[in-house]
């Protein structure tokens, strides 16, 4: 049994200009198939990284022969549900040229749709429901045994003998990432990622799961299977040893030179953030990383956020996603702008980079709403602002009250760069139209640019993402909102 | 009927302002955007605001063991107008401008610089001050070694100074370019013309935002941003010559 964990070709968001990461989920599944079960060939292709174009991918396939092909993401950041019509294109062509080869996609988006995903998709054979960890080795070691006992693996939609799509059993999570061996990096071409355009050396993490908070119109919530109990909202995460860990492995081993820890919420408990402080000073590991967390977590630990400055925290996330208590109340943000305001002049004392996530095209919206939010978002004065329109993915919480607001369902725009919805009040167009000028308000306001670019209290590396972000707001994101221009 | 002379002089303005002389120092690096004044403020040792008025802020503070002034030098002519006057009445004997403008030739890109000879007055303040056939001209001492500092991608030439942003015709401009323009702004007729009135050392430097004859507009394009940076660098090497 050989099984390949393939990135075909593939863009990235407007906004990132020239992105490409590691996938931190293929890494995972590899290191867990290696260690349960060393029999089976592991392979890796990162054909986006590689630079490879779709013939020499293929190429590149049949001469690694695989018997199971793995596509899927655990991040939203490589483009959402955008990321499918590419798996899918993938799927047919190596269909054509390895007809018998089986392929599996899983993780962001699949998770929480793997039976219908599976239907509209004759290419797959398989779609993982929820957690991929331990489903996508388990369908390895079955499809390696003569007589494949599929129904019998937990968390898969899969065909039977008469081509029905059918759903095995509800997978329960992983309970202790640290059962779960460190990502076998050493598959992967470490040395071609590249981050935001500038950042050689440029490394993707994923050290926990979850997030307790779990607002309504999170993305999160599609890597899990909806039969579970709100499996998104149960917070797990990799111990501050383990992280530590893995950090040094790769700055010593690989040359990171940054580290983007995608958790959508690393902070939850303080003890953690404690304990990685620790570990770091005592490695006296020197890495600039970000990581994204909650504001009012940030607030009750303000106190760490000093040192977490001297062992490498240059850049942090947090979302406020709307200004106005009736909206942050429908999407159960759990956090307040007061909070949000308080946290980006904590990070600023501090020479931490603030990046808020906010967001229009709520159904409430109209022109005032979000001119009304941007100004408010001035007045609190992020370092940078990361704008999403709403993407009303299947499985979020808000997605039967936003289905019926969809005009466009080209998946290929389902990225959170592109209106692909209306609001009650403004139409796609209008939305993107104020989308497009919201991010470049932000992204030329004279003294933030220039704060952001040049000031040298900041790391020089986040000044080179915050030069990304200018660089592609009236231009790329633009392109992308007004124009409905495929960049993923 | 008024019976006075003049309203109001910059003398008058000052002293209204509670300005003792001495506030301002012998040389002033004014720009018309915040964030420029911003970044040449930061320069700045020690910092003082000694004039604040109409919305226009001057401080005055050491750099390189000189005193400098820096603030809001206007960014119309009617203000620059107003601003540069304050500034010589106020005992400043070296202006030195870090403005924008638009390029009038194809050879000049965008984040470029250009160093105005002199000014081509398409204002309507200035002719409150000068005949019409009056030409102002940058200091040329003060020129010649702003030139020095600048080197790579600086263009020395005739700024044309408009008033109307929005009125730059084909006819107008090629006409202002007949007569040796190769760059456009708002402000640097008033600013030279004044300052050459007083007898004052004046020089401008400019980034090229937008390019009249290719179309190209870049007001918020990144060479923009990281060419005004470096323009508020080379304006304080040029301290260092005075």
């Amino acid at each position: 049994m050989r099984v390949l964990f393939l990135q075909p070709p593939l863009g990235w968001w407007a906004v990132w200009k020239r992105h490409i990461a590691n996938n931190v989920a293929h890494a995972q599944l590899a290191a867990n198939i290696r260690e349960w079960y060393p029999e089976i060939e592991v392979k890796v292709l990162d054909a986006r990284a590689l630079g490879m174009d779709e013939k020499q991918m293929l190429d590149a396939i049949v001469e690694i022969n695989p018997d199971l092909i793995y596509m899927g993401d655990a991040l939203q950041t490589t483009g959402v549900a955008a990321i499918h019509p590419r798996y899918q294109h993938a799927a047919k062509l190596i269909k054509q040229v390895l007809p018998k080869v089986k392929i599996c996609v899983g993780g962001f988006f699949y998770g929480a749709n793997a039976p219908m995903m599976l239907e509209k998709t004759p290419e797959f054979d398989f779609v993982v429901a929820g957690e991929t960890e331990r489903t996508v080795p388990e369908l390895a070691k079955e499809l390696s045994k003569r007589d494949p006992d599929i129904p019998s693996i937990k968390g898969l939609a899969y065909r039977d003998k008469y081509g029905e799509v059918k759903l095995t059993a509800y997978r329960p999570l992983i309970e202790n990432l640290d059962d779960l061996p460190l990502p076998a990096y050493d598959l992967f071409p470490m040395d071609k990622y590249v981050g935001f355009n500038y950042l050689k050396h440029y490394v993707e993490t994923y050290m926990s799961r979850g997030c307790p908070n779990g607002c309504r119109f999170c993305v999160g919530w599609t890597n899990y299977d909806p039969r579970g109990n709100k499996d998104w909202t149960h917070y797990r995460y990799r111990s501050p040893e383990r992280m530590a860990e893995e950090m040094e492995l790769l700055v010593k081993k690989y040359g990171a030179k940054f580290i983007c820890m995608m958790d959508e919420d690393l902070n939850v408990y303080r003890e953690r953030m404690e304990g990685l402080i620790e570990e770091l000073r005592r490695r006296n590991l020197k890495v600039p990383f970000f990581f994204m967390g909650r504001a009012p977590y940030h607030l009750r630990d303000r106190d760490l956020l000093k040192p977490l400055r001297e062992v490498g925290f240059v850049c942090g996330l947090f979302g406020m996603e709307a200004v106005d208590k009736k909206t942050l109340e429908a999407i159960k943000k759990g956090t307040t702008v007061d909070e949000v305001a308080e946290l980006v002049q904590l990070f600023r004392e501090n020479n931490i980079v603030s990046v808020i996530t906010w967001m229009v095209g709520f159904p409430e919206d109209d022109e005032m709403k979000i001119k009304d939010r941007i100004e408010r978002l001035n007045l609190i004065d992020p370092d940078m602002a990361a704008l999403q329109i709403m993407t009303p993915l299947p499985g979020i919480p808000m997605y039967k009250q936003l289905e019926p607001l969809v005009e466009d369902w080209d998946l290929r725009k389902w990225d959170f760069q592109h209106a692909v919805i209306r609001t009650k009040y403004l139409s796609r167009e209008d939305l993107a139209r104020l989308a497009a000028w919201a991010n470049r308000e932000f992204y030329s306001k004279p003294g933030r640019v220039q704060r952001i670019l040049y000031y040298k209290g900041y790391h020089p590396f986040c000044r080179l993402i915050a030069r990304t972000y200018v660089e592609t707001a009236g231009k790329e994101h633009a392109q992308a909102a007004v124009e409905d221009k495929i960049f993923v | 009927m008024m019976q006075r002379d003049v309203h109001l002089t910059a003398k008058d303005l000052l002293m209204s302002m509670q300005f003792k002389p001495g506030d301002f120092g012998k040389i002033a690096v004014i720009s018309g955007q915040p964030q420029r004044v911003q970044m040449a403020l930061e320069k700045l040792k020690n910092p003082m605001r000694n004039f604040s008025a109409f919305g226009y802020t001057l401080w005055t503070g050491e750099y390189k063991g000189k005193r400098v002034t820096v603030g809001h030098g206007g960014m119309y002519a009617p203000d620059a107008a107003l601003i540069t006057e304050l500034l010589c009445v106020g005992g400043v004997e070296y202006l030195i401008r870090l403005g924008s403008c638009g390029a009038m030739t194809k050879e000049i890109g965008i984040g470029d610089y250009v160093i105005a000879k002199g000014a081509i007055r398409g204002d309507g303040v200035t002719r409150y001050y000068v005949d019409d056939d009056f030409v102002p001209y940058a200091d040329k001492t003060l020129t010649t070694k702003l030139a020095e500092t600048c080197k790579k991608h600086t263009h020395l030439g005739m700024i044309w100074t408009t008033d109307a942003i929005l009125r730059e015709t084909k006819e107008i401009v090629n006409d202002a370019i007949a007569k040796g323009a190769i760059a456009v702004d708002m402000v640097t007729s008033p600013f030279l013309t004044i300052a050459q009135l007083y007898g004052k050392r004046a020089c401008a430097l400019l980034v090229v935002t937008d390019n009249l004859i290719t179309g190209e507009i870049g007001f918020a394009d990144i060479r923009v941003f990281d060419a005004e940076r470096r323009m508020i660098e080379r304006g304080f090497d040029l301290i260092r010559e005075i």
